[in-house]
């Protein structure tokens, strides 16, 4: 053994005390993500044209799309981050962002029927005067 | 003399999982043990028949969070030979360099739960550390640290950059000359060897006998690994399974570092094999709904697991199991527990690297 103290740990110990502690003050300190590491779904409503296709594949079934009411909605707390709605959309409407999910309390479920966690999106019918599609239900809670 | 009874678990002194053991006891000495399997039953096995076989690997890869890309893998294998797809050579490449690289993950996620196990803690807060290096290679390759959701059936999603993969072998190397300085405490330090040298023997016989799988048998000496098969281009590579002959529990924490640094080696083989090339291939979709049925087999870091899977043609498959290493090791976990000291218990159910949630799934 290359130390003569039977102390194998003792290098290591020393050079503790002088370096960088391994982890993060997390609140003031976070981590960076690395690039196309999974987060949540960001969708862009101007580009979407409720095929429904990323709805029949979730495998959680977080997402609901509805053709008729052009509403496209997600259940952030129930997708599993798979990424399969972003590889099969045709339009390129879905986007995976490499935001970590946002926390949630208890307390945001309320009498109420709150989702935490759901977001919406409406756009009109388009018209062939009419403007672009608008965000019209902003997330709830 | 008079027999007691004592429950172990569901709460391990160190394992996060609720393993469950009644241990008969006469003085200090265990006369028997009997398990309990099924406190965290989920019934995963049982959502085929509402899961559609596409999704039903994402299920998969969450029957467990340390082998996770494994049983994604095997999922996916077990698919790819029904259906008869054809996996492109690089997507194969990449397949195997991941579960490497997650045997690494899980032996040095291990070896500090047994650090910590014998009262080591400063040990396992090193060898979590470096198990962090490890997540962050997953994180940038996979886009995930512990579910990676890269493989699907014919193929795999991402590709690792010849540049990246460059930069990984670097990192492996730089994080395999930090595990020698640490991690020879193991084998150097004489209250680890009082712990466990000697504890908990299984012969080569015994381990033939009740079936060991993994580090388990080749802790004994048994000559046992599914990559010896030469499945998933492990012929290709220069490969000899990591024997110990001793037995005890210290050959099998031996055998886990030592399997840590020719998971290491094994890497960089297959990044000198592998084809380079921007833009190659990485998935072949299968056409249509599976018919038959197939095993599978695989080496996860705890050992042999294998698939069944059994398909009608319909999206919905008629029948998925997974037999996990850990459910095939308890009976030589019964075995070594059969006439030792209760305070050895703890350390001999660690040795087994039990991962309860893939036995109960």
């Amino acid at each position: 053994m290359a130390n003569p103290f039977r102390l194998p740990m003792a290098p290591r110990a020393i050079r503790n005390l002088f370096s960088k502690p391994a982890t993060r003050r997390y609140p003031y300190d976070i981590r960076p993500r690395f690039e196309g590491a999974r987060g949540t779904i960001k969708f862009d409503v101007e580009t979407c044209n409720y095929c429904t296709l990323c709805a029949k594949r979730c495998p959680a079934a977080a997402i609901t799309v509805s053709r008729e009411n052009r509403t496209w909605a997600i259940e952030h707390l129930t997708c599993i981050g798979c990424n399969v709605c972003v590889e099969v959309c045709n339009k390129n409407s879905l986007s995976m962002s490499t935001d970590s999910k946002s926390v949630h309390t208890h307390a945001e479920v309320g009498p109420q029927g709150q989702r935490p966690g759901h977001e919406e999106w409406h756009s009109p019918a388009p018209e062939p005067a009419a403007g672009t599609a608008s965000k019209a239900a902003t997330p709830a809670a | 003399m008079k027999r007691t009874i004592v429950p172990f678990g569901p709460q391990h002194p160190v394992l996060p999982e609720p393993i469950v053991l009644d241990l008969l006891l006469e003085d200090e000495k265990v006369v028997d043990a009997i398990p309990t399997i099924g406190y965290i039953h989920r019934g995963l096995e049982a959502m085929v028949d509402r899961v559609e076989y596409t999704e039903m690997g994402f299920v998969v890869e969450r029957i467990c969070g340390i082998c996770s890309f494994m049983h994604g893998l095997g999922y996916c294998l077990a698919l790819e030979s029904i259906m008869n797809v054809e996996v492109p050579d690089r997507a194969r490449w990449l397949r195997i360099i991941w579960a490497e690289i997650s045997r690494i993950q899980s032996h040095l996620l291990w070896l500090g739960l047994g650090a910590d196990a014998f009262g080591f803690e400063n040990l396992f807060m090193h060898c979590w550390r470096m198990r962090e290096e490890i997540l962050d290679i997953f994180e940038k390759t996979t886009g995930g640290r512990i579910i990676h959701s890269v493989n699907r059936i014919g193929g795999v999603k991402r590709d690792i950059a010849d540049s990246e993969l460059v930069a990984i072998l670097a990192r492996l190397d730089e994080l395999g000359s930090a595990f020698d300085a640490t991690v020879k405490v193991f084998g150097s330090d004489a209250s680890i060897r009082h712990r466990l040298g000697g504890v908990g023997i299984l012969s080569a016989a015994d381990a033939r006998a009740v079936d060991a799988v993994g580090p388990m048998a080749r802790a004994s000496g048994v000559r046992m690994d599914t990559r010896l098969t030469g499945q998933n281009l492990y012929d290709q590579l220069d490969f000899e399974p990591v024997l110990e002959t001793a037995g005890d529990c210290l050959a099998r924490v031996i055998v886990r570092m030592r399997e840590v640094r020719q998971s290491i080696e094994l890497v960089h083989q297959m990044v000198d094999k592998m084809p380079k090339g921007e833009g190659m291939p990485l998935e072949n979709k299968p056409r249509g709904n599976p018919s038959g049925e197939t095993f599978t087999r695989l080496e996860q870091p705890r050992g042999e697991v294998v698939y069944y899977v059994k398909a009608n043609g319909t999206k919905y498959l008629e029948r998925f199991r997974a037999r996990t290493p850990t459910f095939a090791n308890i009976p030589a976990m019964i075995k070594l527990v059969k006439g030792c000291d209760l305070a050895d218990v703890p350390n001999i159910i660690l040795t087994i690297d039990p991962c309860i949630s893939c036995t109960e799934r």
